[in-house]
């Protein structure tokens, strides 16, 4: 044998665990038992997480009330564009029998409305609504100016088509005492919305700032106006408006829209008692057949679910467990077989060595038996 | 000097030379940009890619912003140009190093080294002994005398034996004459370049006279010269031009089947794409029609009045955009990063290795490795591949006993021997130091003076066509012509009977010791048919003697009748040899009595000048003197097989792969050494030999041999006759058994050309397929490309070829997969191949570890990401319905582009590279793991679809758990959630969570790299989520990143975790629940083997046990003889004498007339002897 030149060692490769592909590692097996006991468990907890859910469920107090047909009038006349200007406001009374425990909250719920429509979903400016540049009005087609030219503020399809509907909650303590429920007109919006996202122009006179500016042809009131009682309400920063801008996933959403001030009365909430609510009705749902209610709900611990993650732990739960079952039965009946046939394809599984030591030694054999 | 190479047909119009630049390579640095692009984009994807990029940019239907394409794009065309920039740089490396070898050329009149590439046409090459030839040359003069000069041929045919070629004696004459070749100025008129390697037609002019030139005159390209101190040439192909090169076939873009199934899966994608297109664009335009009319103009968006038909067409084309990511762009360069990963454990692979040669294993070609894993053929070249080339006498029956058998410590018997050489000083000195004989019984036995064991040296050492000539040093140097010859002298030799030189007349030896000269009376030369060759000589004592040795078969026939005991140990003893693979040669020798030796001498002068049936005259009286014979004993060469080939040959035919010989080399040799490396083994039902010499006879050869196949299937009533690749996986089916069965098929150059024809080949196909081997012998290299072509294209296996010379180069070029042995001196096969090694053992480790993991971990990989991406890209269809089919995505664009390159690469990738189902270990223990990939069970449609199904499934778990919670929610302060940001984030951190869940499911290896990628991978996730989702990112791109604070304020609802959790949940349990089924119900082997292992561990480790079978050698005749005809002419005519006793001048043109004789017998016999083979 002839040594190896020095040189020449350098090309044997690295013996190292990574390049030898000899990395330590962990094998995944998934033997009988560990895939039973995942399963239980996992089973077990989502059973139990759908319990608790189901259950805390339970203690939601939601009323919802559509009053996309109960105020007939006005929406045949929101159906005629024309009739825009027109005031119309409808009362539904009516009777809470149960009390409606901490805080409250009131939502507005729409169907059929789609934002997530894309090219709906993109008309707007976000450079804009920060105030960086007020008159950006780039990706709001097409609602990007008004008939004079004038540049939309804010611009864009979302804002142009804000719920705009106003309601007032009322306790008739009785028929002569109707007590408007204090409703708090912010916390409504997400915090990094209402402090990040928009911004008004650094100035003490806003509509000094967007004057040049057209409003939302769909719109009242320019935005400077939309809260005039609330300095820190407006403009973009109107909570409403916030909350309208964060545009829905699905075509049937609700929105938040005032939260129970919890003071005299309703310190621990809406007691039981008649109800009415009185509406401005603006906006002209009947028009794209969608409807609209009011929805009064409380929350629990992860907020305001339904029941149907609840529902859904449950049947998952369930699933797995009949799975288990399945798996354990058809364990059980293989396994009386198995160990039989196991040992038997084994000794098929054809064994090299035997096989090689036989084909080199067989010669040596020979030979020796000569 | 004028010389002119022309084409007859032309004209005489001077043909376009070709430099002798060879070009291995594909770019060069101008077209490489062009044609590299033009490359890639005849991917169908890539193009595809190309196509949505240009979609992007039309803004009415731009569902997604362009970078969400052109990055990814941008990137891996990038990547894979820079691969195919390196792959191709090597190239030309090797390319360079061939070009710059040095030749002496003559310029100028002088003598002047050059390098290869500059070698021209019509100059003249001085060749020294041992060197590579650089271009197909006019031999014009050796130092051999006549012109002679010696060649050996393995790199182009893979035949050993040296072969004699021959100058013309108007040029001989030049010698080393420099001035006088300088000024040779003839020209050549020959043939346009072909392949035909045996044949060379041309007409020399010089001197006013013509002269025709045949093969014999020519030296080839990729030739060495031997035994030949110089010669000189005259360059007539140069490069590309070679009959070498003429011969490789062209550099082919090798595809593998993954890579094919996958462009076929890409097609069907994308009809899958085009129908989820349309049942949206249907959508938008009904939901148009119905809802969204009334709702625009609810908007006021009366811009454009757009009819629901127009918008249904945008809306198809916005699809198409968003629903893209079903075919990932990154799929192609992840397979390829896998692939470049695993060609580097082929390249660190210690245990393929070689220390002897300091070679480690190189993958050359980086994109086949999962075919690796799918080799269901092998055509194995044999000289050099199989075996290494050396023949080395082994062992000996002398009288009825056998010598050379050491059980013990062979190296301790070795230097016994050396030290107990009882006439050391003689014999030592003449000794080769490379022969080994670990026997010191035959030492006793010469010294004792057995006179059977004296004579039996004495044959060896007469008995040949072998050459000696004294080098500088006084040392004795043989030239061989067959290598078998060399070592039965060299035996003889090392035995202290020593054959020391020869004239036409006498053979002089030294016996024990002292010189005897032997008249040489008769010379009976070698032919295939005869299989045998005898002298006639006189000893001293006046005594004349006939020593034949040949093949068993025929000399048994010929021997005294007084013989037959020992006949019958003899032969014995030869089953015995040939069990072990080594070649017999018969020995036996005759008394002749004088006056029935002068009649016979006198007859055959008779028959030698006569004019009509001279050789059947001469045949006859041959057949005539050689009987009656006093058998001798066997002698037993080894023609060594490389390391390991056995065990290597083993383990691939117990992996169902089936190996093909393709030799240059004759038919004996083939068979024996296939019998000899366990690709033929005596336990096989029948062989079938096709040797014939006709269309009609190959085709009548072809039916029998298949009649007989299926008789005897039939007989054997195992059932089911089909020609493989359908049996399943089915443990010890009977099926099995059969199509396995034990059949071998020999073929031969000849018939194979014949069967290759159109008609016949169906035939050849569907017979070579039922055996389980095939040896083709005596084929030119085209050929063996042919073999591979017919297997490749007809069968639709997966091939691999394996060789290691020139001669090869087709071959593995035109295989799948082509493996070149490295290490070797000619470079061309390692040059052509993908694979490169230094020894065949190392091709077990190739195919059965480092295939079968590519395999599975690239099927992994697939599965795991054609899931990846549905559960990814169909959310975007349920959605649809729900946002009017506006093309609205599901995620944040970001997310989108980035999904695919960082989220979730690098999980699955380490998942690619890095899992193994069963160790290294196990893989070549138990070779049937390989059988999956053969029977392509790991990655084929149904796969596919089955985990395209789990990627829908997912995405439908994913839309509607979140869609269902989120239907009337609010956040736990009241506030909206059901927004789509929140929505997006959800969906996607839930995806994300899920297919990493999953990949962790599917990594079976869990290294601490897939630790680090699949925890990492989430983390990086988060983060981007976060970076992307603060404010500072949004106060300098409040357009690109309108996100802000989404990440803060979703991941910190309960519920969204609740979703998250339960989606999770009700997306991998499903999948487990049916993998756990079917591992029970139908468990893999690899399954099988885990979970026997593990009852073994458990139980007592016991050992693989298999019936033992002994194995008897059926097997009659190892005899090969790599020897050729007219060497017995070269001797008794002195022409290939030194110039020790000069042939008078006058008897010159004698010698000249009967040289010419002999070359043309040999050619005619050669003709014949292919023919009738």
């Amino acid at each position: 044998m002839e040594l190896i030149p020095e040189q020449n060692l350098s090309r044997l490769p690295e013996n190292s665990a990574l390049k030898q592909q000899m990395l330590p590692a962990h094998k995944l097996k998934f033997s009988i038992t560990t895939v039973l006991s995942i399963y239980i468990a996992t089973g077990v907890f989502c059973i139990a997480v759908g319990t608790i859910l189901l259950f805390s469920a339970k203690n939601i107090r939601e009323i919802e009330i559509n009053y996309t047909n109960i105020c007939a009038n006005c929406a045949e006349m929101r159906e005629n564009a024309l009739n825009f200007d027109k005031e119309c406001t409808c009362s539904i009374p009516f009777h809470l029998q149960e009390k409606m425990k901490g805080d409250v909250y009131m939502y507005y719920k729409l169907y059929g409305f789609y934002q997530n429509v894309q090219q709906y979903s993109l008309s707007r400016s976000n450079r804009q609504l920060l105030s960086k540049d007020i008159w950006d009005v780039q990706d709001c087609a097409p609602f990007k100016v008004s008939h004079n030219d004038t540049p939309i503020v804010p611009c864009g399809a979302i804002a142009n088509s804000m719920f705009n509907d106003t309601i007032i909650l009322s306790y008739i303590l009785n028929s002569s005492i109707h007590i408007r429920v204090p409703m708090l007109k912010n916390g409504l919006a997400w915090w990094t919305d209402k402090y990040v996202k928009f911004r008004n122009p650094n100035a003490i006179n806003l509509s000094n700032e967007f004057a040049g500016s057209a409003k939302p042809p769909f719109w009242r009131k320019p935005v400077y106006e939309l809260d005039s009682d609330d300095p820190g309400n407006n403009g973009f920063l109107n909570e409403d408006f916030i909350v309208w801008m964060r545009t829905a996933a699905f075509p049937t959403f609700k929105k938040l829209y005032r939260r129970l001030y919890r003071v005299q009365y309703f310190i621990e909430g809406l007691p039981v008692g008649n109800y009415s609510f009185n509406i401005s009705y603006n906006f002209p749902v009947t028009r794209f057949q969608g409807e609209k209610s009011v929805v009064l709900s409380t929350l629990i611990w992860s907020g305001g679910s339904s029941l149907f993650l609840g529902l859904t732990y449950m049947m998952t739960g369930l699933l797995t467990l009949l799975a288990s079952a399945v798996i354990w039965i058809i364990y059980l009946m293989k396994k009386k077989n198995t160990s039989m046939s196991l040992q038997e394809s084994m000794q098929d599984l054809p064994c090299r060595k035997a096989e090689v030591d036989n084909a080199v030694s067989e010669p040596k054999v020979s030979a020796v038996s000569q | 000097r004028a010389i002119m190479n022309a084409l007859p047909q032309t004209n005489m119009m001077p043909f376009l030379f070709q430099d002798n630049r060879i070009h291995t390579s594909k770019y060069n640095i101008l077209t490489f940009l062009p044609v590299n692009l033009f490359e890639q984009f005849q991917r169908v994807a890539n193009a595809y890619f190309l196509f949505l990029l240009i979609l992007q940019l039309i803004p009415e239907i731009s569902s997604l912003n362009w970078f969400t394409t052109i990055v990814p794009l941008v990137l891996v065309i990038t990547i894979t140009a820079v691969k195919d920039a390196t792959d191709d740089y090597f190239r030309h490396k090797s390319d360079n190093q061939v070009n710059n070898r040095h030749s002496e050329v003559l310029i100028n009149s002088k003598l002047q080294k050059e390098k290869w590439m500059n070698v021209k046409v019509g100059d003249i090459i001085k060749l020294e002994n041992n060197q590579f030839v650089a271009a197909d040359l006019l031999l014009l003069s050796s130092s051999e005398p006549h012109g002679l000069c010696y060649i050996e041929t393995a790199e182009l045919d893979g035949e050993t034996n040296l072969k004699v070629r021959h100058a013309l004696p108007v040029t001989s004459e030049l010698g080393e004459d420099i001035s006088r070749l300088a000024s040779f100025d003839g020209i050549v008129v020959c043939e346009a370049p072909n392949n035909k390697l045996d044949k060379f037609m041309g007409v020399l002019s010089w001197k006013d006279s013509k002269h025709s030139l045949s093969n014999q005159k020519i030296i080839l390209r990729g030739c060495i010269l031997r035994n030949t101190s110089w010669c000189f040439g005259m360059v007539i192909f140069a490069g590309p031009d070679t009959k070498l090169m003429q011969n490789s076939g062209k550099t082919k873009f090798k595809r593998t089947n993954i890579d094919r199934l996958m462009n076929t899966l890409v097609l069907w994608i994308f009809g899958f794409l085009g129908c989820l297109g349309i049942i949206l664009a249907i959508g938008n335009s009904i939901w148009e029609k119905e809802v969204g009319g009334q709702f625009r103009t609810f908007l006021f968006w009366h811009e454009g009045e757009k009819n629901s038909v127009s918008s249904g067409f945008l809306a198809f084309w916005s699809y198409v955009i968003i629903l893209n990511t079903v075919i990932p762009i990154s799929l192609y360069v992840s397979v390829e990063v896998i692939r470049l990963g695993h060609s580097y454990f082929i390249n660190w692979d210690q245990k393929m290795y070689y220390s002897g040669k300091a070679t480690p294993a190189e993958a050359r070609t980086t994109t086949l490795n999962e075919e690796l894993g799918q080799i269901e053929y092998i055509f194995s070249d044999k000289t050099g591949t199989l075996t290494q080339n050396i023949m080395s006498f082994k062992k000996c029956s002398i009288n009825g006993r056998i010598y050379g058998e050491v059980q013990d410590d062979m190296g301790h018997k070795k230097e016994i021997v050396k030290e107990e050489e009882p006439l050391g000083f003689s014999v030592k000195s003449q000794a080769e130091s490379t022969f080994h004989f670990f026997d010191h019984n035959l030492m006793e036995a010469i010294n004792l003076g057995d006179p059977k064991v004296h004579e039996f040296l004495r044959l060896l050492a007469l008995c040949h066509t072998v050459m000696s000539e004294e080098n500088s040093a006084g040392q004795l140097i043989y030239q061989v012509q067959s290598p078998d010859e060399g070592a039965l002298v060299t035996a003889a030799r090392n035995f202290g009977f020593i054959f020391k030189s020869r004239t036409p007349e006498t053979i002089t030896i030294e016996e024990l010791g002292t010189l005897v000269t032997y008249q040489l009376l008769a010379f009976l030369d070698f032919n295939n048919v005869r299989k045998r060759m005898s002298v006639i000589v006189r000893n001293p004592e006046g005594q004349i003697k006939l020593y034949s040795k040949g093949a068993d078969t025929i000399l048994f026939e010929k021997l005294h009748p007084s013989n037959q005991d020992l006949l019958s140990s003899t032969s014995d003893h030869l089953n015995e040899f040939a069990g072990e693979g080594l070649r017999t040669l018969v020995v036996a020798y005759r008394d002749l009595d004088d006056k029935y030796f002068t009649v016979w001498q006198k007859m055959l002068e008779d028959a030698n000048t006569a004019i009509d049936e001279k050789e059947e005259r001469i045949s006859v009286l041959y057949e005539e003197i050689e009987r009656d014979m006093m058998l001798l004993g066997a002698t037993a060469v080894e023609d060594k097989l490389q390391e390991g080939v056995i065990e290597t040959v083993t383990s691939l035919s117990l992996a169902n792969i089936k190996i093909w010989v393709l030799t240059g080399d004759k038919q004996e040799t083939a068979v024996n050494i296939s019998y000899a490396c366990n690709v033929m083994t005596d336990d096989m039902d029948d062989v079938f030999v096709i040797a014939g010499s006709t269309v009609v006879e190959v085709r009548e050869e072809l039916r029998k041999a298949r009649e007989n196949l299926f008789g005897q299937r039939r007989s054997s009533s195992t059932g089911d006759v089909v020609c493989k690749k359908k049996q399943q996986l089915e443990l010890g089916s009977i099926e099995e058994e059969t199509t396995t069965g034990d059949y071998a098929l020999v073929i031969n150059g000849h018939s194979l050309a014949h069967a290759l024809e159109s008609d016949v080949k169906n035939d050849l196909l569907e017979l070579a397929c039922m055996c389980k081997t095939v040896v083709c012998c005596r084929v030119t290299p085209l050929q063996k490309a042919q073999v591979v072509e017919l297997v490749k294209k007809h069968r639709n296996a997966v091939t691999l070829a394996i060789g290691d010379g020139a001669n090869d180069v087709s071959m593995i070029k035109s295989a799948h997969i082509g493996v070149g042995i490295s290490g070797q001196e000619g470079m061309q096969a390692v040059l052509a191949s993908d694979y490169s090694f230094a020894q065949f053992k190392y091709l077990q480790r190739l195919l059965l570890v480092h295939g079968r993991w590519s395999y599975f971990r690239m099927c992994k990989f697939l599965c795991y990401f054609f899931y990846k991406n549905f559960a990814f890209t169909f959310v975007h269809f349920w959605f649809g319905f729900f946002c009017g089919f506006s093309a609205q995505t599901v995620y944040d664009q970001w997310f989108i582009t980035l999904f695919n390159i960082v989220y979730t690469s690098l999980p699955v990738l380490a998942m690619g590279i890095f899992d193994q189902d069963v160790n290294d270990k196990n893989s070549i223990d138990y070779p049937r793991l390989y059988e999956p990939g053969q029977l392509n069970l790991l990655f084929n449609k149904r796969r596919f679809f089955i985990c395209v199904a789990h990627g829908i499934y997912t995405s439908l778990v994913l839309f509607v758990i979140p869609y269902g919670a989120f239907y009337n929610t609010a956040g736990e302060d009241g506030q909206h959630i059901a927004d789509y940001q929140t929505f997006a984030v959800t969906m996607a951190t839930s995806l994300v969570i899920v297919v990493s869940v999953q990949v962790a499911l599917d990594t079976s290896y869990w290294t601490v790299i897939n630790h680090v990628f699949i925890w990492g991978s989430i983390t990086v996730y988060f983060s981007i989520l976060f970076t992307m989702h603060s404010n500072g990112i949004f106060g300098i791109f409040p357009d690109q990143f309108p996100f802000v604070g989404n990440a803060q304020y979703s991941l910190g609802q309960k519920c969204i975790w609740l979703v998250i959790l339960l989606t999770t949940v009700a997306s991998v349990i499903p999948v487990i629940v049916f993998r756990v089924l079917n591992m029970d119900l139908y468990p893999t082997l690899s399954d099988q083997l885990r979970r026997w292992q593990k009852a073994q561990r458990r139980a007592r480790p016991t050992s693989c046990r298999r019936p033992q079978t002994r194995r008897s050698s059926s097997r009659r005749s190892g005899y090969a003889f790599a020897h050729q005809e007219g060497y017995g002419e070269l001797i008794t005519s002195g022409k290939n004498m030194r110039a020790q006793n000069p042939p008078p001048t006058s008897g010159l043109e004698k010698t000249l007339h009967n040289n010419a004789s002999w070359i043309c017998t040999m050619s005619s016999f050669s003709q014949v002897k292919t023919m009738k083979v």
